[in-house]
């Protein structure tokens, strides 16, 4: 028996080798089954699991049975569920999976993951487009007489121009959109400091502001800052000022960056939204969609109930968007992927689902249509029939509803409205839903493109301590600790030397 | 029949061998090739003058270094009386004792600072107003026990008859702490430095979550990273990992010399 410990040997480092390769070897493939498999970012979708309590009671001409609109299950499991039961001749298993930031997934990619269907932003878009990275959706999926592609006959108008505009509309179909701006506390906030992007260097409010921890979100407003002058008398093109990446402004933007970052009380990357309800901070720059998450939990905390708002500075606005697009790679020429993938836009595209989404996440869908328009006035509407002593306002959603869409009636007292008409602050509606005063002055930001590495650097530079600002006495101080430390070490050693010698002459 | 596994030495290394190769040497050759070479994978030595000629990159090194070394200074002057006193009480309070600096250990460590957060607004207001005190009270609160730890250990192997013997030559306490205990507990300071020292350099979650706008080299791998330089990432790892290596070199020596010298006295 000589031979076993060697062949358990053998058999234990196999089975290292084995656990090691664990994830290279996919699971056991049914031939009829379909994987899918889809990435998009973290809590973007309805996970389900709603409270009988949150049913949304508007009509659902999707399911006749249902009183209205509830999300019970996952999206996913219902998107499975409704293929399976098709007529598509064969199964599909979404393997669901998430990301953190563009970055993130782009990196994944890159290493060689592979994914049929992801739902990168706008930028990213650009740069996979261009990288020709992407699958054309098929024009079937675009086919407005049919009535099942709930995708082509409900996304907005004003979805498909913006797309249009970078010649995206054949490869991406649009999933949540939204503005930037700033949420911030009218209690403490003075509303003159919240017209401009300044306020995030603004020392009247030092250490109470946050900002986005992510290069783009940082950039853009320092460039709002920096071109400020000429974007408030819309002098200068607005596309071109924004998407400046010079080395001149890229060295201005790293000057104002120093001052917002000796300014704001932290770079965040997710707790400004909980330091914004809990009121250390007055004023954070946030996406639109998280600004609604925002206002809604600070209104409903029990201890300490706040009113926030959300302003679009007068200077501009970056108009995002996220979008389903198809990867060459995953779907490599597979029909039955591509019309999988394609159903599963669809099915996220039909109004109740988009509602679903809207509802649990917060931020806005691409969709529109009679139903989400009824979702709007179910949530933020004023109840007509009812008598009260509230100064109304109907605010006009035909930009993004399309013409002939009803205004929404809501509380004037929800909304800041301008001698001119313009809306430029407000709560909820206004956040998601923004007014056409604020479409116009927004501008999409494109992807930095050979530019990339000298932004990265800067962002790089700016959080970096640079030896050469600083003090020279505190820069030697430092050294001198560490060469005290080092001697210090050196002490120690010659200290054992005296002892031992000592102990030799005394011998 | 009877079943008899007898394994060499060498056999008994072949797991952790395998892990080895697999989740650490790879990787470090992965780094070496990143690290010299270029965007269109040509050898090049730009990246390392790129760290040296960078004052951004120096400022950092030279932040995380003043950041690590405060937090092991602290670390040390709070975590050696303690061990102290833990090692020489009575049998029974000991474990509870120790148990107490340990315990914080078995909670989530996002968690811990997330609550150290909460505790240091109440304390100081605004807290983005203290961002190095903080990450140094940040980090000392998640190394102590791991400078604690070694600290006691080597205070129990401490042979009492030894102090003993030195108090009947005549010793006051002061020398005999001096010429005896300290000298004896040298392992443990080392081993606790290192333990502290170079993990502090690089964990910057702890500063993300107590608000330090400033990279430390951690942060600084990680924004390279993400920005898809991989090349300028891996050679900051590596310069990290030879500073690394060297303090290390420095500190093993120092307790191998240490070991002779209590020959010596002994």
């Amino acid at each position: 028996m000589k031979k076993l410990p060697k062949l358990l040997c053998t058999a234990a480092a196999a089975g290292a080798l084995a656990f090691a390769a664990l994830p290279l070897s996919a699971c056991a493939k049914n031939s009829n089954e379909l994987v899918l498999r889809v990435s998009n970012w973290e809590e973007y979708i309805d996970l389900g699991d709603w409270d009988d309590d949150e049913l949304i009671g508007i009509d659902n001409p999707y399911d006749a049975e249902a009183d209205g609109i509830i999300g019970l299950n996952s999206m996913v499991d219902d998107f499975t569920e409704w293929f399976n039961g098709g007529d598509y001749g064969f199964k599909v298993k979404v393997e669901y999976s998430t990301f953190g930031t563009n970055e993130d997934l782009y990196n994944r990619l890159n290493l060689g993951d592979k994914y049929d269907l992801v739902c990168p932003s706008d930028y990213m878009i650009m740069q996979l487009m261009r990288e020709d990275k992407l699958q054309k959706f098929s024009s079937e999926f675009f086919d407005r007489n049919q009535p099942d592609n709930y995708y082509a006959n409900n996304v907005s108008e004003f979805i498909t121009e913006k797309f249009e505009e970078f010649g995206g509309n054949e490869y991406a179909a649009g999933y949540m959109w939204g503005t930037t701006g700033v949420v911030y506390n009218p209690e403490k906030v003075d509303v003159e400091d919240v017209k401009t992007w300044n306020i995030l260097r603004n020392e009247k409010y030092a250490r109470q502001v946050t900002i986005k921890d992510n290069v783009r979100d940082s950039y853009f407003p320092t460039l709002g800052i920096l071109n400020s002058e000429q974007l408030i008398s819309g002098e200068g093109n607005a596309d071109e000022l924004l998407n400046n990446t010079d080395d001149e402004t890229i060295e201005a933007a790293l000057q104002i960056l120093k001052e917002i970052k000796e300014n704001v009380y932290s770079f965040e990357t997710d707790s400004g939204k909980a330091d914004m309800i809990t009121g250390k901070v007055v004023a954070n720059y946030q996406w639109s969609g998280d600004a609604v998450f925002i206002m809604d939990e600070a209104e409903a905390d029990d201890n300490n109930p706040t009113e926030l708002w959300y302003s679009v500075p007068d200077e501009c606005t970056n108009l995002w968007f996220d979008g389903w697009v198809m990867l060459k790679d995953g779907i490599n020429g597979d029909e039955r992927k591509q019309i999988a993938a394609e159903a599963f836009v669809n099915f996220l595209s039909r109004p109740d689902n988009a509602i679903r989404n809207m509802y649990y996440i917060g931020y806005t869908s691409a969709i529109a249509g009679d139903t989400v328009h009824d979702y709007l006035d179910w949530n933020y509407g004023l109840d007509a029939s009812e008598e009260t002593e509230t100064e109304t306002y109907s605010y006009d959603v035909s930009n993004f509803f399309g013409e002939g869409a009803a205004p929404i009636i809501v509380d004037r007292a929800t909304l800041e409205i301008g001698d001119n008409g313009e809306i430029n602050r407000g709560r909820q509606l206004f956040t998601q839903y923004p007014p056409e005063n604020i479409t116009k002055r927004s501008v999409i930001m494109e992807d930095f493109g050979d530019r990339l590495s000298e932004i990265n650097q800067m962002w790089i530079n700016v959080r970096c301590l640079d030896v050469k600002d600083f003090n020279p006495a505190v820069v030697w101080s430092v050294v001198a600790i560490v060469l005290a430390g080092a001697v210090a070490i050196c002490l120690y050693k010659f200290r054992y030397q005296i002892f031992y010698r000592r102990k030799e002459n005394k011998d | 029949m009877k079943l008899k596994l007898r394994f060499s030495r060498s056999q008994l290394c072949l797991p952790y061998a395998v892990f080895l190769i697999l989740f650490v040497i790879a990787p470090l050759l992965v780094i070496i090739y990143y690290a010299f070479t270029n965007g269109q994978g040509k050898f090049t030595f730009d990246n390392f003058t790129n760290f040296f000629a960078n004052s951004n990159t120096i400022g950092t090194l030279l932040y995380s270094l003043l950041l690590s070394l405060t937090t092991t200074v602290i670390c040390l002057i709070i975590a050696y009386p303690t061990a102290y006193i833990l090692a020489r009480s009575g049998f029974k309070k000991q474990y509870v004792l120790l148990m107490l600096f340990i315990l914080p250990m078995w909670i989530n460590f996002t968690l811990r600072i997330t609550a150290l957060k909460e505790v240091l607004t109440v304390l100081e207001g605004n807290i983005s107003l203290h961002p190095f005190l903080n990450s140094v009270i940040g980090m000392t609160y998640d190394f102590l026990p791991f400078m604690i730890l070694p600290l006691y250990t080597s205070f129990l192997k401490l042979d009492k008859n030894l102090l003993e013997a030195a108090s009947d030559l005549g010793a006051n306490k002061f020398i005999v702490f001096l010429r005896v205990t300290l000298p004896l507990s040298v392992p443990g300071i080392v081993s606790g430095i290192t333990m502290v020292l170079l993990p502090s350099m690089t964990n910057y979650v702890v500063l993300d979550m107590l608000y330090n706008s400033t990279y430390i080299m951690g942060s600084l791998i990680g924004s390279y990273f993400s920005a898809y330089d991989w090349h300028n990432g891996s050679m900051i790892s590596l310069v990290l990992l030879i500073i690394i290596f060297i303090v290390t070199l420095v500190t093993n020596r120092f307790s191998d010399k240490d070991s002779d010298s209590r020959r010596t006295v002994l």
